[in-house]
């Protein structure tokens, strides 16, 4: 009885690492067309921000450019180190972590801006009584965990005649706004299209504060798409049709924001319905905002970041502002 | 004993400098990028440049992690001899042990955090779980085998149930108790590391985050490094305490 026992264990194990050990190159079959199959790494949980790119899956707009995307998350690698190393193709990042990861030599340039102005800011609910940066001393505030953050807060609250060290700084780690915010963190920053548009929903009052209403000269792109230096010197074509695909997507989401949220809630269905709907409503018109066109990005708002960067010491050497991103590919998009 | 230590520890220095040395001169060779391998010279003009803001860090989690792991031990010795006299207590509870060293600590520590606060507590709590179960387990099973005959003989003599523990089931149990609490110490200072990086104020963990954040691989070697000697230094520190005991243990009964 016993042996018979310990058999069907045997068995069973087996059985179930074969299981695990078959369902990848399953996946990659499915899918596997004559394009030339590129990977994206996103940087975080899918959200409103990658809509444009599930549009363009779905609406076989890489299919048509010849390429085959596949969307990955990175887990706790960066986007930035996948891309740089060649693990992946493309990425999905923010403009302070490029100039960061350039200043220590990782190659990563960013190709488009998937949202045309900083859409951040410091939240807290209402009870806190933080109504301005000035509010934030003697409060805590929930980090995640990048020396940027301090010097963000500290140059806001200097714009309001306060100071960073009376603000108390603590990492986050996993814990969620809502949930940092019940106990011993007082603020927080957002991104209102997915945090602030969750906190509406739930229908927890916040005080919002934008960090360009404080902090005009930095407002950074994020996201922006990443790829490598050596992929856009040896293979520019697949970038351009990427970008191009990618630019389609974008403009489908910005055109039919509830079809577009429709595509990304089918794609992703563990996602909250409601959220991804109303967090599209209001992030399609901001996609392109005032740009001439979606993705564009502009050398000043590059150069001013980088430049404070290094003015707060978090670089230790000054980052060539117009070598972190290129608008070759957005301007070569046949119209 | 000290004589011996130094005779027979050139070996692993050997091993070590070699493999520094193949490392340095690979990364020379190879140019390999910094952010993808800094060699180890690259690592130590780091470690001298950031050692002055690294030690708060580093006390915070010795802090730490001592109370933690001096919470589990008590509690996995307390267990493990609670098991022993009673048996329905271990039936009852053992599972309860088993299921809660299968709790992810990356979806424990938050839930912490919400219940306990962001200060040290939830982490003393997750170091002080993970470490009182190999101790739990080495006790119990240490004050187990205690020689059946010599047990019988001292029952025969008419020993009470404390006298048996003290005199002959807990010595006869230490080596087993220690070997516990030293797989205890060595994953305790890594167990203190993850639990900050989850979520606290200061401490390696938080350094390590704030490093590769940056893109900082040298820093986060430097974390790395640092995170070792301290498992070595506590993993010396249980051994020498072994030796004493032990020792004391073997004079007793030599006597």
């Amino acid at each position: 009885m016993k042996r018979f026992i310990q058999m069907t264990l045997i068995g069973l194990i087996s059985v179930a690492l074969t299981a695990c050990g078959g369902a990848q190159p399953d996946t990659q079959n499915n899918q596997g067309t004559a394009g030339k199959s590129v990977s994206l790494f996103l940087d975080w949980t899918p959200n409103t921000n990658h809509t444009g790119i599930y549009v363009a899956k779905e609406k076989g707009f890489y299919k048509d450019a010849g390429i085959d995307v596949e969307v990955l998350l990175p887990g706790e690698v960066s986007a930035e180190q996948l891309v740089a190393t060649g693990k992946g193709e493309f990425g999905i990042s923010f403009q302070n972590h490029v100039t960061q990861a350039r200043a220590q030599g990782l190659p990563v340039v960013s190709i488009a801006a998937v949202i045309q102005h900083d859409t951040s800011g410091y939240a807290s609910p209402v009870e806190k009584g933080i109504e301005s940066p000035k509010d934030f001393a003697g409060k805590t505030y929930g980090a995640y965990g990048s020396e940027l953050e301090k010097s963000m807060v500290n140059f806001v609250m200097q714009q309001d005649g306060a100071d960073v060290k009376d603000v108390n700084i603590v990492q986050l780690g996993n814990s969620d706004f809502f949930v940092a915010t019940k106990r011993d963190i007082d603020f927080v920053s957002i991104f209102y299209g997915w945090t602030g548009i969750e906190a509406e929903l739930r229908d927890v009052k916040l005080n919002f504060i934008k960090t360009t209403d404080y902090a005009k000269d930095y407002d950074v792109y994020s996201p922006v798409i990443v790829t490598s230096e050596k992929l856009i010197s040896e293979d520019p074509e697949t970038v351009q049709a990427f970008v191009e695909a990618t630019a389609k997507g974008y403009q489908f989401a910005i055109e039919n924001p509830a079809e577009a949220a429709d595509i990304l809630i089918a794609a992703e269905p563990d996602l909250n319905p409601d959220l991804v709907k109303k967090s599209q409503e209001w992030l399609s018109p901001r996609y392109q905002d005032d740009a001439p066109q979606w993705g564009i990005q502009e050398s000043k708002r590059w150069e001013a970041f980088a430049d404070f960067l290094f003015k707060e010491g978090i670089i230790e050497k000054e980052v060539d502002a117009t070598q972190a991103f290129t608008n070759q590919f957005i301007e070569n998009i046949k119209k | 004993m000290r004589h011996k230590f130094f005779i027979h520890s050139w070996r692993p220095a050997l091993a070590i400098m070699i493999f520094i040395g193949i490392w340095e001169l690979s990364a020379r060779i190879f140019a390999i990028e910094t952010w993808i391998l800094p060699a180890p010279s690259v690592i130590a003009a780091e470690m001298r440049e950031v050692l002055p803001a690294f030690l708060p860090h580093m006390f915070s989690t010795i802090k730490l992690v001592l109370i933690g792991f001096t919470f589990g031990t008590t509690i996995g010795l307390i267990m493990g001899t609670l098991f022993h006299h009673f048996d329905r207590v271990r039936e009852t509870v053992y599972p309860f042990l088993i299921i809660s060293q299968n709790i992810p600590i990356i979806v424990l520590a938050p839930l912490l955090l919400i219940w306990f606060g962001l200060g040290d507590t939830p982490k003393m709590i997750i170091v002080a779980m993970t470490s009182f179960f190999p101790i739990a387990v080495a006790t119990l099973s240490g004050l187990q085998q205690t020689d059946r005959e010599l047990l019988h003989y001292m029952k025969m003599m008419g020993a009470s149930k404390r006298q048996l523990f003290a005199k002959l089931e807990l010595p006869h149990a230490l080596p087993s108790i220690f070997s516990g609490i030293k797989i205890s110490a060595t994953y305790s200072v890594m167990t203190g590391v993850v639990a900050e990086w989850l979520g606290a104020q200061k401490g390696i963990g938080v350094f390590m985050t704030l490093a590769s954040s940056s893109y900082r691989t040298p820093r986060v070697f430097v974390a790395i490094i640092m995170t070792m000697l301290l498992s070595l230094t506590f993993f010396a520190m249980i051994a020498l305490l072994e030796r004493l005991f032990i020792r004391w243990n073997r004079e007793e009964k030599g006597a």
